[in-house]
């Protein structure tokens, strides 16, 4: 799955550590969410939009 | 902005340890009263140093769980997976190795093999310690093994 993560991360100005204590993860947590390589689960994809305020679908895609 | 999972979390941190000092407190008292009666000279029926044995293994390993389960709750989502992931995979890839041996202790011979010591001791009780302590090795291992590359192939 892609995801647009790294771009809302960075027209925020946001670490990748100040992400992480906003969604209650790991900062390594973002990084294999940043990177595509771990999928989150549907309550942490929700938490992800909520934080950007933008919609799960203009986030995550296939 | 603290949100419920953080306010959770924060509770099983807690909870995990204060766990952590009542148990380390039980310990430090169940030392301090076996080396006392110990420097004192005092004779204890072996009955009563087995029981208390018994229950200190098994509130102990209760204890252990406990705190596993709300370590476990405590770590994000990802963290979770690693450790679901180096349990099955890597705890059974220890196990199925621990298997060979068993498997060969089956062996017509194996009754007249000479096995090394284990803690200076070379009886029935001492090898089942050593078995056990053998397979939770190649378990933990192999846990280890899959919990770290789990985190590398998502670096």
């Amino acid at each position: 799955m892609n995801n647009r993560l790294k771009v809302l991360r960075a027209e925020r100005d946001w670490s990748q550590a100040q992400l992480a204590d906003e969604l209650g993860v790991s900062r390594q947590t973002v990084n294999a969410l940043e990177t595509g390589r771990y999928d989150p689960s549907l309550p942490l994809a929700f938490r992800i939009a909520k934080v950007f305020g933008q919609p799960i679908e203009s986030i995550f895609s296939e | 902005m603290i949100g419920v999972n953080d306010k959770s979390a924060r509770k099983s941190k807690t909870a995990l340890i204060g766990m952590m000092l009542v148990g380390i407190a039980a310990l430090f008292v169940c030392g301090a009263v076996a080396g006392y009666a110990e420097a004192s000279g005092a004779s204890v029926d072996q009955t009563v140093v087995t029981g208390v044995v018994v229950v200190l293994g098994v509130v102990g390993m209760a204890a252990a769980f406990g705190i596993g389960t709300l370590w476990m709750r405590s770590i994000d989502e990802a963290a979770q997976e690693a450790h679901k992931s180096a349990w099955y995979w890597g705890g059974s890839a220890g196990l199925a190795v621990g298997g060979v041996g068993l498997i060969l202790s089956m062996l017509p011979g194996a009754a007249s093999w000479t096995l090394p010591g284990f803690l200076g001791r070379s009886d029935p009780a001492a090898w089942a310690a050593m078995g056990a302590v053998g397979l939770m090795t190649l378990m933990m291992l192999g846990y280890g093994i899959v919990w770290a590359w789990w985190w590398l192939a998502r670096r």
